[in-house]
């Protein structure tokens, strides 16, 4: 990409963020959805580390299996890759109809899941508005 | 960024919770009703709900809800209450059997007004998380700007 240079990691980052997080707002309304559902088992999406780990992948691009695999340059890479992993939610007390899903848990994860959303989109706005400021030359 | 998938899972838990609530209204309205088109009192109903991944070509997100294992919920039944129906002795009403008693609706006030608290509830709720979806949307379309 040659445009690299001048997004860095950070408008990847932030992209796959609101990408995971948008993932994990279905997920949460799917189990709101469920909350009178009998059997229904909550999940999550769990994404923190995985970014964490590829962020960290990134910043030695000399890991590479083999060595003479071609390593691949950037966080960029890995970063798309992350997918996150769909966990279950094990509520501490599960109704006699089987239904493992805690409302107020629930409302608080997606209250959570939605400010984080706001930050991120705020912070890539930011981002864009000093790329816009730097090729005006106006400050 | 798909915020249509989420919607259309709280929408369909709107739907699914209406439905119960009309039942909720039915049963609440024919507790006393002694007389059915099928014979017999009114008997108590419920709504069985199912989650279901969404319907294929329902959105354009059907495919991430499948990837993600998002469900929708679904009102694949409606049940009527096994439970026999509740007998008072009242031997001038005119469905009295030849002992005296009447056959009322199998229907507990207290237990559809638990219901019913429930039933609104969870419709708040899922309303709450449809505001949510779309508040994230709008603020993604902020970035145009």
């Amino acid at each position: 990409m040659p445009v690299q240079g001048i997004f860095g990691n950070t408008v990847e980052l932030l992209g796959k963020t609101l990408d995971l997080r948008a993932k994990r707002q279905s997920v949460i309304a799917s189990n709101l959805a469920n909350v009178e559902t009998p059997g229904y088992t909550p999940s999550d999406l769990s994404f923190e580390g995985r970014l964490k780990d590829a962020l960290k992948q990134g910043a030695t691009p000399t890991a590479t299996p083999h060595p003479r695999h071609i390593p691949l340059k950037g966080a960029s890479v890995s970063l798309d890759r992350v997918q996150g992993d769909l966990v279950q939610v094990t509520g501490s007390n599960m109704g006699p109809d089987g239904n493992g899903v805690e409302l107020e848990s629930e409302m608080g994860r997606m209250a959570e899941n939605q400010i984080m959303y706001n930050a991120t989109v705020q912070l890539l706005a930011k981002k864009f508005e000093g790329l816009k400021q730097a090729i005006r030359g106006t400050l | 960024m798909d915020f249509f998938t989420s919607m259309d899972i709280s929408a369909t838990a709107l739907a699914a919770e209406r439905t119960r609530m009309n039942l909720i209204s039915s049963n609440l309205a024919n507790v006393n009703s002694t007389r059915t088109a099928e014979g017999g009192p009114y008997r108590r109903k419920d709504a069985v709900f199912t989650a279901t991944p969404l319907k294929e070509g329902a959105s354009f997100g059907a495919a991430l809800s499948q990837a993600t294992s998002a469900r929708s919920v679904q009102v694949t039944q409606i049940k009527e209450d096994p439970r026999p129906p509740r007998l008072q002795y009242e031997p001038g009403h005119p469905d009295a059997d030849p002992n005296g008693y009447v056959a009322y609706p199998n229907i507990n006030v207290v237990e559809e007004m638990a219901d019913m608290i429930t039933a609104s509830r969870s419709y708040e709720a899922n309303i709450t998380a449809t505001q949510a979806s779309k508040s994230m949307a709008l603020k993604t379309l902020e970035l145009m700007r």
